[in-house]
């Protein structure tokens, strides 16, 4: 049981450093975040997102406007990392927004987002409500601990 | 041009502004859903700007409309409506400063009423349809006025940001003031609750707004203000809006 313990507390550290290290690349991703939310490019626009964690799940939502359930796609790139694009129903230019001193136009929404924490990504399910995507990811279970 | 002054912030009147009107708050906030309205009420009643706020608390920033430099925070109005409105988010330390102004002005004014159009956060506002609209009120009279016209009222909890401060300031001076809630998302625009929130404004005040227009433009609306979004996002962070979600405690 000592054993088992000892384990715990590792694996607790282990997450403690994962944590940090996720603060860590949140605050790096932070640092960039100053750009703009379009890529003149790859015609892309970059979608509003939100992470919601909770005991059994991530929530990952996309607000995204202009876009139909069938040409949104949603890819898990590694253990911890989702990539989510969309085709837009019509392309957007500058000119619509009334900039004029800026040329490109936008037929899609592409993000990634970083899963802050162990999850199953084979067991994804996604669904698109009202112009929101909903991903929806449970998380990893360890192994269980007896009360003593 | 005259400026009341309410130092650190000014509000420079640029044109003959009413007494005894009706003075909205559309500020950045949850959903922005009272920017969204805001602007909807000032195009629609083709609103003219009155005045504008001048502070070294909000951040170098002008907006350029038909070339021209604007504040980003600024005032509209007719003879019996003034809007306040901001094209910016507004930094969490500068709030309370222009809050505090912002109804200092209204009280100097002899404002009929204030009206705060806002959101209220729902995790799961995805799932809703028809968002429901609370209300608060800075008097007992205003309280019963909004129970009469068949207002929810928030009875317990938070407030934090913009309307909350308003509120209290009003509160305090017994100034008229009510602020209108529609559920909304945290941190997307959210045209469905701000056309919520007008629908009810609608019940509680003379005003006629029709929001139809303001439903049919939701997705340009959604795509047009993510930065603004984003960026008022930030703020709330700052100001710990989330609190709005706990429970209160009360002894």
């Amino acid at each position: 049981m000592s054993r088992k313990r000892r384990r715990s507390i590792f694996e607790l550290m282990r997450e403690y450093m994962e944590d940090f290290e996720a603060a860590a690349e949140e605050m790096a991703e932070l640092a960039v975040a100053e750009r703009p939310s379009w890529d003149v490019r790859s015609s892309c626009l970059e979608p509003l997102c939100n992470i919601f964690v909770t005991t059994d799940e991530v929530v990952v939502t996309a607000d995204m406007p202009y876009t139909e359930p069938e040409n949104v796609k949603v890819k898990a790139i590694s253990e911890d990392r989702l990539e989510i694009g969309a085709k837009m129903r019509q392309k957007v230019r500058f000119d619509d927004f009334g900039i004029t001193h800026r040329e490109g136009e936008f037929s899609s929404f592409r993000c990634q987002v970083h899963v802050p924490v162990p999850v199953n990504m084979e067991r994804m399910k996604v669904y698109f409500k009202r112009g929101i995507l909903e991903i929806h990811l449970p998380r990893s279970r360890g192994y269980e601990i007896k009360v003593e | 041009m005259s400026c009341v002054l309410s130092k650190p912030v000014g509000i420079v009147e640029k044109k003959l502004v009413p007494s005894e009107a009706i003075i909205l708050q559309g500020l950045p906030d949850v959903g922005l859903v009272g920017l969204i309205a805001a602007s909807h009420i000032i195009s629609q009643l083709k609103l003219t700007e009155i005045a504008y706020v001048e502070s070294d608390l909000l951040p170098p920033v002008v907006v350029l409309h038909e070339g021209f430099p604007h504040a980003p925070l600024r005032i509209f109005g007719n003879s019996e409506l003034i809007v306040t409105i901001s094209e910016t988010a507004i930094p969490a330390k500068a709030i309370q400063p222009i809050m505090r102004a912002l109804v200092d002005w209204g009280q100097s004014k002899k404002m009929r009423l204030m009206v705060s159009i806002g959101g209220m956060p729902v995790p799961d506002r995805q799932d809703i349809k028809d968002p429901q609209v609370f209300g608060a009120a800075s008097t007992l009279s205003l309280l019963n006025t909004l129970s009469a016209k068949g207002v929810k009222i928030l009875k317990e909890g938070y407030m934090v940001g913009p309307y909350a401060l308003i509120m209290r300031y009003c509160a305090e001076r017994n100034l008229p003031a009510i602020a209108l809630l529609a559920q909304s998302f945290y941190n997307y625009p959210d045209p469905e609750a701000a056309a919520a929130a007008l629908k009810e404004l609608t019940k509680i005040t003379e005003l006629k707004v029709e929001v139809s227009k303001l439903l049919e433009k939701g997705e340009e609306i959604r795509l047009r203000a993510r930065d603004v979004m984003k960026r008022t996002q930030r703020e709330l962070t700052q100001m710990k809006k989330s609190q709005e979600y706990d429970l209160p405690l009360y002894v």
